[in-house]
């Protein structure tokens, strides 16, 4: 190790940048050199670079988080200049609502349906694509659709098909005799096939997520260990599920994470779909939340229901990364 | 490459330096050069409003080369400029603008804003300045726009839709009703006789959207239930309400089908032009669609007056026009002067709009009844003759009361439509249904003591 001393001397010692430029075939290699150690040492710099990120979650996630919690506690309203504070007076009012009461179970309804189908069949899906076959790039990309698509557009699209008038679904099971034409299946109209309809569509653009996720997790297993399972007798089940799906259990969390929070926190579905009916049927604590903040001009009571999703995610993820963690101890 | 550089002459950095230094010599250049010319610069007028129904309106009112809104722009050296929204995102636009302090200068509500009244600008001024030529407004448009606590409009309405009822003629004159209903006990026979004869279910829709709100509430009053009284208590919880529920219940199991439950306030329109129902509550935007598109349906749709009830003969006003100007609004006093020109044309308008928003100042459309009854669009051309005398059934909401804040969310909220599906899928009983909407009146209602 070359004493402290010696680099300065050497420093001193080296010609000026001036003079190097003389030197064709020298110049941009060590004109870049030097550039780029300062950018890499300047704090300043730094600071440039990561503000973007930092005013983003500040300006966009932070502000807006603390600011439901602090008119969750307040009177605000929408049309209103003043704002007081009220304590847990719009938690007290809103859980004495019945739309609120049914937008819980139906919250937890949705995420939890959904997220299990989703599951089973995006590993279906993920084992069906995982080997080589002829148009299998085709398919992952049809597959993979629905999650690239809007979601508003999505939806619409599906609200045309479940329409209660022009429903193409129904119109093909009126022609194949399944139902009959004066008395149909109301797709958004009954309570049942309302809620079983949301649950679809959610299912419909998060397979695709969860499908690619567990994609890259099969493609990471080692050859070797289904091999070697394969030799001992072990048949296809058995390594699926005693040999696949504990190795994928960190991946399998992530996913199940995102689409819990996807779910339980998305309005575009059951807003464009059903609006929250037939008669709250289908209402979910975000739709509600913009029904009575938005629509009603009650923000603070909007705002005491989307503070209500806090703990639920927290829960959420607190539980999947505890799952994931343990899984890569292991 | 240093060569190059300077063969070129401009680098990068000049070139940010010059186009920059140009800009705002550019910008800044009329003010310094010639101030008295910045000074009688076009001031801006923003409007925003719905998507009319009837689109011939659009074009009368802004988007023709000869609209009012161009003309009214040169005559005051303004440039103004109308979006045009679908009215199901005109709650969430006023929203955002009253938080963010920024938007438009006159924003059209569809239904009274009273909520909003602490954001926008007192329009007593604007309603004396419009009397004083065309006379008294009606009371429909005083009680949507007044708040009798506070003594002061916090919008101004030019207009309302009548919300009629539509019905299929060649369907009833064969179920015995040769003029269509004209009571509630008239609709429950008729459509019942179409829907086991036809199969045409009836088309009063029970879902979370504006059209069922309107129509759920001609119900309740003409049965004699209300929101609240006049002086603005909670009632929703009366017998009278509890009659009007069982009334909907059966109505909907003998007439209807599941899919009331998932309308918006399109579907209706959809449903009646696509042949399948027998009737429908709704503005005249059905039939005017039909005359529009020349479908062959059109001669078979005709429009009644408000169902008789077993107390009265009522119904709400189907969209009502409610202007306000906002405290921040950058043009407050072309805003309001805009607003007294359009109703010194609302004949112009209500013409190009084929009849669809009715005058709240009557003078503005002195032969109303002999306009409507001779429309050459309409087919017969006595078609709307029946609407003749709608300022004696149509009301505002939150009738016998004002339209408050308070009623404003409940409307909002939808407690009234959802109180009347969960009713009719037999969910609750007619006075659990009662008894849970007025828990959630009286909830709203504390939160604006």
């Amino acid at each position: 190790m070359k004493p402290a001393g010696d680099a300065e001397t050497q420093a001193k010692k080296a010609p000026p940048l001036s003079s190097s430029l003389d030197k064709p075939g020298q110049l941009r290699p060590r004109w870049k050199k030097v550039k780029s150690a300062g950018a890499a040492t300047s704090p300043l710099l730094g600071a440039a670079m990561f503000s973007p990120a930092a005013l983003y979650i500040l300006l966009l996630i932070a502000v807006p988080f603390f600011l439901a919690i602090f008119y969750a506690f307040s009177d605000a309203r929408i049309g209103s200049t003043e704002l007081h504070f009220i304590g847990l007076e719009n938690f007290r009012s809103i859980i004495h609502s019945p739309s609120f009461q049914k937008a819980v179970t139906n919250s937890i309804i949705f995420t939890v349906v959904a997220q299990a189908i989703v599951l089973v069949c995006s590993n279906i899906l993920s084992i069906a694509l995982e080997k080589p076959f002829r148009g299998r790039g085709l398919l992952r990309f049809l597959i993979l659709l629905p999650w690239v698509a809007p979601v508003s557009l999505g939806t619409i699209g599906w609200k045309w098909i479940l329409d209660s008038i022009y429903s193409v679904i129904t119109w093909v099971l009126v022609w194949l005799g399944f139902a009959n034409k004066l008395d149909p299946p109301y797709w958004l109209g009954q309570e049942g096939l309302a809620m079983a309809s949301v649950i679809l569509v959610h299912c419909w653009r998060l397979i695709p997520f969860a499908t690619v996720i567990l994609l890259a997790g099969r493609t990471a297993i080692p050859k070797e260990i289904p091999e070697a399972a394969s030799i001992d007798g072990a048949g296809f089940w058995r390594t699926q599920f005693q040999i696949n799906l504990p190795i994928m259990t960190p991946i399998l969390s992530v996913a199940v994470l995102f689409g819990s929070i996807f779910t339980f926190t998305d309005i575009a579905v059951v807003y464009i779909l059903t609006n929250g009916g037939p008669y709250d049927s289908t209402q979910t604590l975000p739709m509600l939340a913009y029904t009575q903040g938005i629509q009603g001009s009650d923000l603070a009571a909007g705002a005491a229901v989307s503070v209500c999703l806090i703990p639920v995610l927290v829960i959420i993820a607190y539980f999947m990364l505890r799952m994931a963690h343990r899984a890569e101890v292991v | 490459m240093d060569e190059k550089k300077k063969g070129k002459g401009v680098s990068r950095r000049d070139f940010i330096k010059i186009t920059g230094a140009t800009g705002i010599a550019a910008s800044m250049g009329t003010t310094f050069l010639f101030p008295e010319r910045a000074a009688s610069q076009q001031k801006t007028l923003k409007i925003i409003q719905w998507s009319h129904f009837v689109p011939a309106f659009d074009d009368w009112f802004y988007k023709s080369e000869k609209s009012f809104c161009k003309q009214w722009g040169q005559k005051h050296n303004t440039n103004v400029t109308v979006d045009f929204i679908n009215l199901v995102d005109l709650p969430a636009r006023a929203a955002s603008e009253a938080q963010a302090q920024k938007g438009h200068d006159l924003f059209m509500f569809l239904s009274p804003p009273a909520a909003y009244e602490k954001q926008t600008l007192d329009m007593t001024n604007v309603y004396k300045e419009v009397e004083k030529k065309w006379g008294k407004k009606i009371d429909l448009a005083h009680k949507s726009t007044y708040n009798p606590k506070t003594k002061r409009y916090y919008a101004f309405s030019d207009s309302y839709a009548p919300d009629p009822g539509n019905y299929r003629k060649d369907l009833w004159a064969e179920a015995g009703f040769p003029n269509g209903p004209d009571s509630y006990d008239d609709l429950r026979t008729g459509a019942k006789k179409i829907k086991d004869k036809r199969g045409n279910p009836c088309g009063l829709g029970l879902s979370q959207e504006l059209d069922t709100s309107m129509a759920m509430r001609a119900l309740l009053w003409s049965f004699g239930g209300a929101e609240q009284d006049e002086a603005g208590h909670v009632t929703i919880n009366s017998k009278n309400t509890i009659e009007a529920l069982k009334y909907m219940k059966a109505l909907y199991q003998e007439s209807e089908t599941p899919e009331v439950f998932t309308w918006t306030p399109p579907s209706n329109n959809q449903g009646m032009l696509a042949g399948k129902l027998s009737f429908v509550a709704n503005a005249i935007s059905i039939t005017r669609q039909s005359e529009r598109e020349h479908l062959p349906i059109d001669k078979d749709i005709m429009i009644s007056k408000a169902l008789r009830g077993p107390v009265r003969r009522i119904a709400a006003e189907h969209v009502m026009d409610c202007y306000v100007v906002w405290n921040f609004a950058e043009n407050k006093e072309g805003a309001q002067r805009f607003l007294i020109d359009y109703v010194d044309s609302f004949h112009d308008g209500f013409v190009a709009g084929q009849f669809y928003n009715f005058p709240c100042f009557p003078k503005t459309v002195p032969n109303l009844q002999q306009e409507i009854s001779n429309d050459k669009n309409a087919n017969p051309a006595n078609k709307y003759a029946v609407l003749g005398d709608v300022l004696t059934w149509a009301t505002n909401v939150g009738y016998p009361g004002y339209c408050t804040a308070a009623i404003d969310q409940a409307f909002k909220s939808w407690v009234i439509p959802t109180m009347f599906a969960t009713v009719a899928q037999g969910k609750a009983s007619p006075e659990d249904a009662a008894k849970a909407a007025e828990t959630e009146y009286k909830r709203i209602f504390e939160r604006f003591k």
